[in-house]
């Protein structure tokens, strides 16, 4: 294993700081390992959150127009509700939070845990639980369909929403308009190594790739031979329109990398898949290509697909700034 | 003569819950080397010491107020998917309190059903998955129907004890649906679950603290 790293238990402290000082907007809070804004603005605080292991997500997403505090766990944990809390308090401004999470057990758990928590503290608070990934219906890590980078669509449009003016149940429901609107599916050509454990949790042969495994290297739904660009657009694209048909609708549309994945093949695979949706009648409205959801470094990626109308055009349209998504 | 159990009562029996559980590291540690990934009694162990370390400052406060304070603790101090369940069933318990500032056989039965809803809720479990839960249901409905009976303090406490034992035992036989065990081909079925049987150390040594006050 060769690793940038110092010690395996300080990777997530130590990269906080890093972001810490190379974005001087943001802030961070030691012990409980939250990024926040300095100036967190007259709005409704969206905090989101996770397991670490999947840069830029989700301390690279806050800033103006996404969240307003991120809150990391250690690699592919979820982190305790003492720490959510800290970013709900963080976050809100009097407002109300929105907490975005992702359909993992563990993260459900203790972001609703720190709900609670927050509310018997007198902060108004929402959730809405992203589960975007249309490979399997359940899967090791959670009870449920897992989210993944579906996730950043909701990051982006409901902090449009809140940079607004928009007040919290509005901003959760543009999220859970997101969220009923946006499918992803995803494969893995390589696996990825934890700091610390050192060697692959699971292995794929040379010529292997894995339809729709999850961003922790959950098991996917199959093991095929690698194939073509042309093919992968072609299977993850139906895979998708099987679960959600978005024939003649506008949509954005986000390659994502996991991380081992150069750009030169995300782009490559833009241009099939947007070839492909043409054919089947769906239009791209705005496309997203990039490391947006990663599994530290895996090789693959994930195709979704977000369902546009006028409202969630204009809130995806709206200018940001954060690490890791400005426009 | 009803039973004076307050803050200061509660504390004590969490250090002697937590020296039980300390004692019983290897036991655990077997169990849990079988059906789960052998950090149970670590983390449970961690946690337990660190609600030890704040026992003065917790001895002092209101009831209700170190039922969270205990659950916060144990969020952070067990961590990972058992810190939330417990720490759950400890803020649901500070819920139910309320002002109260003494807990008599009446109120405990009330503590341990909200600690039970708590955990389920929050676990998306129930009984019979080979969990803590089959432990701390059987004793939850047992001193509930006691008190619903009538039933003398002493009595009820001693058939609470008896009942977690039971619900211990019970996850002997039960395949896991829950948790790592859930995994193994098995599914953990002819072994206790570690757990379980944590949760009956703490209802025992309650029950226990609770009848030296009778």
């Amino acid at each position: 294993m060769k690793k940038i790293i110092n010690k395996p238990e300080n990777v997530v402290t130590e990269m906080l700081q890093g972001m810490a000082k190379a974005y001087p907007k943001l802030c961070y809070t030691p012990e409980v390992e939250v990024i926040s804004r300095k100036e967190m603005g007259d709005q409704v605080g969206i905090v989101s959150g996770g397991g670490s292991g999947h840069e830029p997500a989700h301390a690279g997403y806050v800033g103006e127009g996404m969240l307003s505090a991120a809150v990391a766990g250690n690699v592919f944990a979820s982190p305790s509700p003492d720490r959510v809390l800290k970013g709900i308090q963080l976050a809100d401004t009097g407002k109300g939070v929105l907490l975005v999470i992702k359909n993992y057990s563990g993260d459900v758990m203790n972001f609703s845990m720190a709900q609670e928590l927050a509310e018997m503290e007198g902060i108004s608070v929402r959730s809405v639980v992203v589960k975007d990934d249309v490979a399997v219906p359940d899967s090791t890590f959670s009870t449920g369909r897992r989210g993944i980078a579906g996730t950043v669509f909701v990051h982006k449009c409901a902090g449009a929403k809140a940079a607004a003016g928009g007040s919290l149940d509005e901003v959760a429901d543009v999220a859970q308009k997101v969220i009923d609107n946006v499918r992803s599916m995803g494969m893995a050509m390589s696996p990825c190594v934890l700091p610390g454990v050192g060697k692959p949790g699971f292995t794929l042969e040379e010529n292997e790739v894995e339809i729709g495994m999850g961003i922790h290297g959950e098991p996917g739904v199959s093991k095929t031979e690698m194939k073509t660009s042309q093919e992968i657009a072609q299977l993850l694209v139906s895979k998708i329109m099987e679960d959600y048909d978005y024939t003649d609708s506008e949509v954005a549309l986000m390659i994502n990398g996991l991380g081992g994945t150069p750009l030169m093949e995300l782009y490559i695979l833009e241009n099939d898949v947007c070839n492909y949706l043409e054919q089947l009648g769906v239009r791209v409205y705005r496309s997203y290509v990039g490391n947006y959801m990663t599994s530290i470094e895996m090789a693959g990626c994930s195709v979704s697909l977000l369902k546009l109308d006028g409202e969630l055009k204009q809130l995806l349209d709206a200018p940001c700034d954060t690490p890791a998504l400005r426009q | 003569m009803s039973i004076s159990f307050g803050s200061k009562e509660y504390m004590d029996y969490c250090q002697r819950a937590a020296e039980l559980i300390a004692q019983e590291k290897d036991y655990i540690t077997e169990l849990d080397a079988v059906t789960g990934d052998g950090d149970h009694w670590a983390n449970l162990n961690m946690g337990f010491q660190k609600v030890v370390e704040a026992k003065d400052e917790l001895s002092k406060l209101p009831l209700n107020e170190m039922f969270k304070k205990i659950g916060m603790l144990m969020m952070s101090g067990i961590g990972g998917s058992s810190g939330v369940l417990y720490g759950s069933g400890y803020i649901s318990a500070a819920k139910e309190v309320g002002t109260q500032d003494n807990i008599d056989v009446a109120l405990l039965s009330r503590i341990l059903m909200a600690m039970l809803e708590g955990i389920c809720k929050r676990g998306n479990s129930g009984p019979g998955m080979k969990t803590m839960i089959d432990t701390l249901y059987a004793a939850a409905n047992e001193l509930k129907e006691a008190v619903e009976e009538g039933a003398e303090d002493r009595d009820a406490l001693v058939r609470m004890e008896r009942a977690a034992y039971r619900g211990m035992e019970s996850t002997k036989e039960m395949e896991a649906i829950r948790g790592r065990a859930y995994y193994q081909a098995e599914k953990g079925v002819g072994h206790l679950d570690p757990g379980a049987v944590t949760m009956y150390y703490q209802l025992k040594v309650l029950s226990e603290c609770m009848l030296e006050q009778c």
